[in-house]
């Protein structure tokens, strides 16, 4: 599943990026690789863009971003 | 000895702050992304040596998506530096050490700076510096920018590192994890061409860097040996951030000397702190906006600013125009000096100069929005309404520092990725109210509507930016270049953070000298050669007493009638327009010194010329300053499009606002008149809109969907 499915105040793990160009490069720069925890904080009141927090800082993404970003759920 | 030093590292980790902690200056500083988007260089001599510090624009890694961080990796790859500062945020330090690695992948001398380190001790922890220094194998500093004092530590270890260069050679166990060998074979001869280590060259290939690529242009065989290897673009991410895991574990210790501990997480660590839940949440998040911007404008407006302002003006009359002028008479200067000094000197100054206090107040509070992190909060919640108008949350920086200066502001739009975006957000900013614009405001509003004057200025903010957004529709459905659709937005947010009481300081002195140096300067000046046009003609000379004509006003007769269906068509109100093209502060202060509020303003309804005067100084062109920086940014095509694009929409929405106001003022039978007839008409275009598209897909003059889908199968038949 992608991280505009993902349900707000959940623990996940990111699979990959995908996707190319700047956006990709972007992500992958911040730290969206492979295997690292991400938690998905909040979403905007008008909608379209998540706020996630990894690695120690939190970044706000807009759906197009999002939907590059693939997750697993965070095994317990 | 000469070196030069240079600030690099992540956006907002406070290298700015500690440049003018190192240089003592006072640039721009603030607790967002991509607040400095020029270098910036400053001297100091230390021990007899003199460094030249640059300030970089910050940027997350050497491959840069915007082209304020473009200016920053330029400078870096072209190795001009004999130092590079690598400036990183302790709670972040492991994507801060991300652009650290590949620093020392391209092999320049590198000293590391570990900043915010107080917020680290507040919490009780503390950094193992020596560790980070042995697996890094580059000179740690611990800094707090914050406060003074750290410099001085950094600039010894600086030194230090530059007077005994030893080209220390940093072993990065994790590059052997990438088949670099085999690209740097390939690209070898290319890379040498271009001023680079083939290995780093090949790391950035292996990336995919786009100027790298672009610049060694990999033939056909290259490119295939690049293909072979697969997708290494996210393996070469991860194996950087897996090696900085190894090095990051353990980096951080409870601090077993602080008094204070960490409160302990009740969950996994991720959570938003308190503030932040009330700030983001999904009901009251609009709320606590307005609550803030309403607190904003009553106090700079309302309470404090009028005190202050109202203190000041009487200062002005009792102390220092009332005395002057009764010398001046006593002593029997000729009239037209005591003209020039009472009238146009100190009341036309004087009546910029009380607005000091308003003005310092303004950007006082813009600073604490900035510098509070809550900025970067708006711009998040706001961006799903900014992206239906084609803008992201980014340009909210820029249109909310529009409310400080104008100038300035267009110059921030830099940090946006998208040229369309960018574009489209330096065209709008303008038509935020900038705080030169406040003067002109406060003095017409305190004569005209004394009762409803904070409501009327926060009404013509909240104007400039219903034109703004209004604009950016417009654009985003109808002017093709203007066109940006949907764009991606990432935006780091940052933590909440509080200015010290050095930094309020600082802020209050700074902005108070910049107004002072303004109105003692351009605006007096100004205000000069306007009271001079004024009151004197070419063929009779002062023309106070003898009825002449004056030279401004034998030109803005000329001009005159343009407005008269605005309601202010007369010579004085378009001079000080004119006069306003220069600094806009001179359209208060050119009325105040011909004559006053109440001689410009006259006629049936003279509140109403007054509503509409002032809705067309809020929208018609910023300032010659301000153009010259879209010309900047954007080019000369597009400043003359802005300029024109400023005046219409200044003429129509002033013109809109007399005529709704005579309306009114005519009766209430009008209005509905008026209102029935404006839905008709309204009705009878959207109408009209819809059948020609309708023909038009028939008839296949629009490009449409459907028509595409026919011309294809068309093609295909």
């Amino acid at each position: 599943m992608t991280l505009t499915h993902a349900k707000a105040n959940t623990v996940y793990n990111v699979l990959a990026v995908a996707g190319a160009g700047n956006t990709r490069r972007r992500l992958l720069d911040m730290g969206f690789t492979p295997a690292c925890k991400l938690f998905v904080a909040a979403t905007a009141p008008t909608g379209g863009t998540v706020l996630v927090r990894l690695r120690g800082f939190s970044v706000a993404l807009r759906e197009d971003a999002a939907s590059l970003i693939e997750l697993t759920a965070e095994r317990q | 000895m000469n070196y030069t030093v240079s600030l690099v590292g992540n956006p907002n980790v406070g290298k700015t702050s500690l440049y003018n902690r190192i240089t003592k200056s006072c640039e721009h500083v603030g607790n967002w992304h991509g607040v400095t988007v020029e270098r910036i260089g400053k001297k100091v001599t230390i021990e007899g040596d003199t460094l030249f510090v640059t300030d970089l624009p910050g940027l997350y890694s050497l491959s840069v998506c915007s082209p304020e961080e473009g200016i920053a990796r330029d400078e870096i790859l072209k190795k001009s530096s004999d130092l590079v500062i690598n400036v990183c945020e302790v709670g972040n330090l492991s994507r801060n050490l991300y652009l650290t690695l590949q620093l020392l992948e391209l092999g320049v001398p590198v000293v590391l700076a570990v900043n915010m380190m107080d917020e680290l001790y507040k919490r009780g922890q503390k950094l193992d510096c020596a560790k980070l220094e042995k697996a890094l194998g580059v000179p740690v500093v611990p800094v707090s920018a914050k406060y003074k004092g750290d410099e001085k530590e950094l600039l010894r270890v600086c030194l230090q590192k530059l007077r005994n260069p030893v080209a220390a050679y940093v072993r990065l166990p994790y590059t052997d994890k990438l088949p670099i060998a085999r690209v740097a074979a390939a690209m070898e001869d290319k890379a040498k061409k271009a001023g680079w280590d083939a290995r780093w060259a090949a790391i950035k290939l292996l990336e995919n860097d786009s100027f790298v690529c672009e610049t060694l242009m990999p033939d056909e065989r290259e490119r295939n040996v690049l293909s072979a290897l697969g997708d290494m673009q996210a393996r070469v991410a991860q194996v950087r951030y897996e090696y900085i895991d190894t090095i990051a574990d353990g980096l951080i210790l409870p601090d077993p000397a602080a008094k204070r501990r960490k409160r302990k997480h009740s969950d996994n660590g991720f959570a938003l702190s308190g503030l932040d839940k009330i700030v983001l949440n999904k009901y009251l998040a609009f709320p606590v906006f307005l609550l803030v911007m309403a607190a904003v404008f009553f106090i700079t407006f309302g309470i404090a600013g009028n005190f202050f302002t109202w203190l000041l003006e009487l200062g002005i009359d009792k102390l220092l125009y009332a005395p002057l002028v009764g010398w001046l008479t006593k002593i029997g200067c000729p009239a037209w000096i005591i003209g020039l000094v009472g009238d146009g000197i100190v009341h036309g100054v004087g009546g910029i100069f009380v607005f000091l206090p308003q003005v310092v107040l303004l950007f006082f509070f813009l600073a604490l929005l900035e510098d509070s992190g809550y900025i970067s909060r708006v711009a998040f919640m706001t961006d799903g309404f900014f992206r239906k108008i084609g803008l992201c949350g980014r340009s909210a920086f820029t249109l909310l520092m529009g409310f400080g200066c104008s100038a300035t502001a267009v110059l921030t739009a830099r940090g946006l990725d998208d040229e369309v975006m960018r574009r489209k957000t330096v065209l709008l900013t303008p038509f935020m109210s900038c705080s030169a614009r406040l003067p002109v405001y406060a003095a017409i509003a305190s004569a005209f509507f004394a009762q409803g004057k904070p409501f009327l200025i926060f009404g013509m903010y909240v104007l400039g930016a219903a034109v703004a957004i209004g604009l950016a529709a417009l654009f985003e459905k109808c002017v093709k270049p203007l066109k940006s659709g949907k764009l991606s937005f990432i935006m780091e947010m940052p933590p909440y953070r509080f200015p010290t009481f050095e930094r309020v300081w600082q802020i209050i002195r700074h902005n108070a000298k910049v107004f002072i140096v303004r109105v003692g300067t351009v605006i007096f000046a100004l205000n000069v050669i306007v009271w001079m046009l004024a009151n004197f003609s070419l063929t009779t000379g002062y023309t106070a007493g003898n009825g002449g004509k004056s030279i401004l006003e034998t030109l803005g007769m000329l001009i005159a009638p343009v407005f008269k269906p605005l309601g202010f068509g007369n010579w004085k109100a378009v001079s000080a327009l004119l006069s306003g093209l220069v600094a806009k502060e001179a359209v208060i202060s050119s009325v105040e010194s011909m004559g006053g509020v109440s001689a410009i303003f006259t006629g049936a309804h003279p509140a109403l010329s007054a509503l509409a005067f002032m809705a067309f100084t809020l929208l018609y062109v910023p300032c010659v300053a301000t153009l010259g920086a879209i010309k900047k940014e954007l080019g000369a095509k597009w400043m003359l499009f802005g300029l024109i694009m400023q005046l219409f929409t200044a003429y129509a929405v002033s013109l809109i606002v007399y005529t709704v106001g005579l309306a009114i003022c005519a009766g209430k039978g009008i209005v509905v008149g008026v209102g029935i007839v404006a839905l008709i008409a309204l009705m009878c275009t959207v109408a009209l809109l819809r059948t020609k598209k309708k023909k038009g897909c028939a008839h296949c003059l629009r490009n449409c969907n459907g028509c595409a889908k026919t011309k294809k199968e068309e093609h295909a038949g």
